[in-house]
Parts: structure tokens; sequence; C-alpha cells
């Protein structure tokens, strides 16, 4: 077959205006494809990591948003006590949007001593020294930085927070790129957060090993029971789910979108091939006339109709995951984010999906092609 | 042994409730190196029995031997196949593929053959040096005049080194001079290089050159040379 591609690209020049629009097309289609693909990468990924599953969020029991959520600070060190708690970490939590948001940027504010013990960031610039020394400092994930072309040492302003970028981290996962750490007290003490010393929005825990998650959940919120502020604690993969629930939904429901993009690509390729063929009808008998078996006519057009088709994935899903690695694009909502994944993964499946299609696409007219009368065909104009 | 040998060859089609019959109970023989024209009105079936004979239509009853394989019994693939190897085909309207080069043309049917690239490119040479048009190997087909195209077309099927060469009215779509070059080469063709041709034509001149002249007449072979020899010797 190899032989006879320069035949099969120069049939696809000969028509390049139609082929170079089926091209756009399908490019187009993957491109959003890949988009549907990547949230929902970024949404399975968001539960991922060992530590996700032995953590768990405490909140103020019966408040969604974080601005609302207002636990005292010693909560933390009480259950810090607990049996079964390796590690009781006070969060302030300060973001520019409560509302799901495409650009969210969250803050969120604990002792240094801790960042470093429950996350795990890999510093890709600026060094931890100078953030654990200055007060106002910033660690900022890639993907916001490169969002918010943030460099080191750059003062950055979310109404009237002001902070100074001291480092640019990447994290095993994904979403915690679109985070900035800051020290908790410098949070606490912000103008504009009223009374907030002393004063959390939530306390990540993180569990000993071999510890029931649920029965710890209920240990917790029912040692604050009586108390004057009760919590709600829940698994952290839980919380999230919990607060990107109407995000879930809407990603739930794109997932058909990415199969009407599958269906475009396949009509628009299936289209121009059908029309290729018929274009062709006496070049495909003299084809055989000379020589050519059914199964090789076939197969050059099933060829060019995959040509077409991945030429078309290739830009389109190629395109979409170098602006989503440029933009570091993350979808959020109450303080939680879901990155836009863009895993070599995602290339594989647009590829595969393009190649399954483009030969889908080209079955029909390929045995058309096949098939014909070759003295019934030579007759046609 | 005849390098053609038919026998009893009918053609049948229904066009509606009509039955119609271009070729009836045909029998013919053509040697190897032969040049044989086959004249006839249009309608009168000369161009059923050329595309019989060149494996690309099948007929209702009838044995058709080419070198040595009763093709009325491969299969379509192995029909393909056989073609490839067997037959060359000149076209009235040429049949260039329009996107490829006189060359590619050329090299066309040696694509299907187990042959080297270096193989291929010396008999593409060959080829288009004994239809003289070494140097329009790298124009397309609408660089080419008709003259120009049907030599190509030619080239294209003598670079197999086929066992047979079948022309449909090779010359129907060109002036009276560049006709006189074309039937003057496949003459040449013939008598240098030993290709066996049959020719299909509804002008006697054009018949004239061939060694043989053959007549068909609402479907019926007027003058067959019946091939005695070689059917009794087959038990026919």
């Amino acid at each position: 077959m190899w032989k006879f591609l320069p035949y099969i690209a120069k049939n696809l020049w000969r028509n390049r205006t139609r082929s170079a629009l089926t091209i756009s097309g399908a490019a187009v289609a993957m491109f959003v494809f890949t988009f549907v693909g990547s949230v929902q990468e970024g949404l399975a990924n968001l539960n991922r990591g060992s530590q996700t599953e032995r953590s768990l969020i405490v909140f103020q029991a019966n408040r969604f948003c974080p601005s609302t959520s207002r636990l005292p600070e010693e909560h933390a060190r009480i259950l810090a006590k607990m049996p079964g708690i390796e590690e009781a970490v006070p969060i302030k939590v300060f973001m520019n949007n409560c509302r799901a948001s495409l650009d969210l940027v969250v803050f969120h504010g604990m002792p240094a001593e801790k960042l470093r013990k429950v996350r795990d960031l890999n510093l890709v610039s600026g060094d931890w020294s100078t953030y654990e020394k200055q007060r106002d400092a910033a660690m900022v994930g890639q993907a916001l930085a490169r969002r918010r072309s943030l460099a080191i040492g750059d003062r950055f302003s979310i109404g009237e927070l002001t902070v100074t970028v001291a480092g640019i981290f990447t994290a095993a996962n994904a979403a915690d790129e679109s985070f900035i750490y800051t020290h908790l007290e410098f949070l606490q003490r912000m103008r504009g957060m009223k009374n907030s010393v002393g004063t959390v929005t939530q306390i990540e825990i993180l569990l000993a090993e071999g510890t029931d998650a649920k029965a710890m959940c209920r240990s917790i919120d029912e040692k604050f029971r009586t108390g004057a502020i009760q919590t709600d604690t829940r698994p952290k993969g839980v919380f999230q789910a919990r607060a990107v629930g109407d995000l879930v939904d809407l990603i739930g429901f794109a997932h058909y979108l990415g199969y009407a993009c599958v269906a475009l690509v396949l009509t628009l390729v299936g289209t121009t091939t059908l029309m290729a063929v018929q274009d062709r009808v006496r070049e495909h008998a003299v084809l055989q006339t000379l020589g050519f078996s059914w199964q090789r006519i076939f197969g050059l057009v099933l060829v060019e109709s995959l040509t077409v088709s991945l030429t078309g994935g290739v830009v389109g899903t190629g395109l979409a995951l170098a602006i989503l690695s440029w933009k570091g694009l993350a979808v959020g909502s109450e303080g939680v984010t879901i990155a836009f994944s863009t895993s070599p993964l995602l290339a594989v499946i647009g590829l595969a999906a393009t190649s399954i299609v483009g030969l889908a696409a080209g079955i029909v007219p390929a045995w058309t092609a096949a098939r014909a009368e070759i003295v019934e065909s030579l007759r046609s104009i | 042994m005849p390098l053609v040998e038919i026998h009893g060859l009918t053609k049948e089609y229904h066009k509606g409730d009509q039955k119609i019959v271009p070729l009836r109970d045909a029998s013919l023989a053509i040697d190897k190196g032969d040049f044989v024209s086959l004249m006839g009105a249009s309608g009168s079936g000369k161009s059923t029995l050329l595309n019989l004979i060149a494996g690309i239509d099948r007929p209702t009853s009838g044995t058709i031997h080419v070198a040595g394989t009763d093709i009325a019994s491969l299969t379509r693939t192995q029909l393909a196949h056989w073609r490839a190897r067997n037959v060359g085909y000149i076209f009235q309207l040429y049949n260039l593929i329009p996107v490829l080069t006189a060359y590619e043309n050329i090299e066309l049917p040696l694509l299907l053959l187990p042959l080297a690239r270096a193989e291929r490119q010396k008999r593409v040479e060959i080829a288009l040096a004994a239809v003289g048009l070494t140097d329009r190997a790298d124009h397309y087909p609408r660089q080419l005049s008709g003259g120009q195209e049907q030599r190509v077309g030619i080239a294209r099927a003598i670079v197999g080194d086929p066992a047979v060469v079948v022309a449909d009215e090779p010359t129907g779509d060109l002036d009276a001079e560049t006709s006189e070059q074309i039937l003057h080469l496949l003459q040449r063709l013939n008598a240098e290089l030993g290709t066996t041709l049959l020719m299909v034509t509804h002008d006697p001149k054009s018949a004239s050159i061939a060694r043989r002249q053959l007549r068909l007449d609402k479907g019926v072979l007027l003058e067959p040379e019946p091939p005695k020899v070689a059917l009794a010797a087959r038990g026919a």
C-alpha cells in the first residue's frame, strides 16, 4: 500500500479546498472532543492520589461556600491529639468567586511548616526559605502562574489581598496547581477579613495508616456536637465531589457533546470520501482494468478517508492540548478546582477515535468504488 | 497453440424486459505476435468481445483461453491479478490518471507486479522511449496533446510486457494525422517487439494496417478463423 501513497496524497490535493474544509471541520470537532475529554479526565484525577484517601475535611456544619465557614483554629489543636490522626492542618480559604468559574483563584492560608508536610509540591522556581521568612509570600501553582502570567517577585492582588510570589510549583495532583498557598496568619489578618484572627475555614485531617475514615468523621462531628460551632466532616474526595456537584452534572452531560463531535467527524469525512469516489467512478474502473483488485481499490479509498480524518484529529487534538498546556485552565466551584488534564492518554484517545472514525467513514464509499462493474463504470462520464 | 482462443462465446444482458445479445456464439484464435483488427458498426459487439478477452467482462456462455488460462473460470480477484500480468488496455479516451505525471501513469501497472524500484524505472524509461515521449515524462495529462496522451496510454499498456494488448478505438478521438502516427506506432510495436495486438475500430483504413482483419455484425463474427487444430487438440 505504501507504493500508492503518492497517488492518495495527490488525489487529496486534487480537491484541496474540499479536503482542507473537511480536515478543518474534523479538527474543530476533535478540538472540542479533546476539551471535553480533558475536563472529564481532570474530574477523574481530582480524587486520585494516596493522600486523598487518607484525608478528611472538617467544615462548619450547614455552610457551603468557604467564605461562610468559620471554625475556631483551636479545633485543629484538639483534633491533632485524637488517636488515629497524624496531622490536623488549619486552613483559611480566600477566593475571588464562590460560584462556578473558569478563572477561580483560591488562596489557602496554612502554617508554613505544615504546607511542606501535607502537600506533595515540587518547586520549579523560587525557594522555600524566602517563603518562610516573608510575611506576604505566596507559593503559586504553575497552572495559575501561567494563566495570570506570574513570575517570582511579582505582586499579585485579588480584592484587598496582595501577595508576593516567592515560588512556583507543580503538584502530583494537577488541581493543586490552581491554588496559591500563603501564611495562615497573613490571610487571617488581611484587610477586610473582620474578626478573622483565630478562625479558619476548614481543617484538613491526615489520618494514620489503618484508620477508618468514616468512623473518624463521625467521631469528630460528635466531639463538637455540643459546642458553639458544630462541624461537618467528610473524606476529602466526598467533600470535593459535593463542592463541585453542579459542575459534575454539567461535565457528565458534556460527554454527549464528545459523542456528537465524533459523529460530526464521521459525517464530514464520510460525505467527502463518498463525493471523491463518485467523482472518480471511471478512474477506479481504469485502475481495475489495469489489474487493481477490488480489495486494493477498497484499501485505497479507506486510506484516503483515514488520512483526512487523522489529519483533522492530529491538528484538532494537538491544538487543544497545546492551548490547555499553555493556558493551564481549570474550572472550579466553592474553592475546589478541576484542572483540565493534558495527559498523553488524551492524545492517544483523540487519535484512536479519529482513526476508527476515518476507517468507518470510508467503508461505504470504499465498497461502492471497489464493487462497481468495470465496463459500466468505464462508460460513465 | 494460439495465444487467445475463444469458443462458442455468447454475451447476453437484460435491459428491462428486453434481452440484448451483443455477442453470439463467437469462436476465434489469435496467435502470439499477431496483429488483429476487429471491425464493425456501432453496437456490433466488437467492444464486448474485446472486453471479454481483456477479462473486464464475463461471458454468458462459451470459453476464453488467454495465454493458457481459462479466464471465464477465475474469480473477480484472480481475474484482477491475471489482468495485471497479462493484459495491456489502450482506451479510446486515453483514461490517464489526471493527478499523475506521464511517468507515474506508465509506472502504475508495474506497482502491482513484484518489481524493484530500479527495475520499474528501467521499464518505464524503455516504454517512454518506445512511444517517443522521454522528454514528457514529468508532464501531467493536461499538459499533453491528445496524441501524446494516447502515446502515454500505449506506453502504460505495453510497460508490463503483457501477453496481449487490446485497443478499443485507439484513434477514435484523434485527428487524421495523429491517428496515422498512433497506428504506425502500434504497427511498429507489433513488428519490433512482437506485441500481440487486438484492435477494435470502425474505420476500414485503420483496420487495414493489421495483419488480420475480422468483422462483427450484430454480434456475429463474420470472418472467423475457427481454431480447428487447437480445438481438436483439446477434444472440443
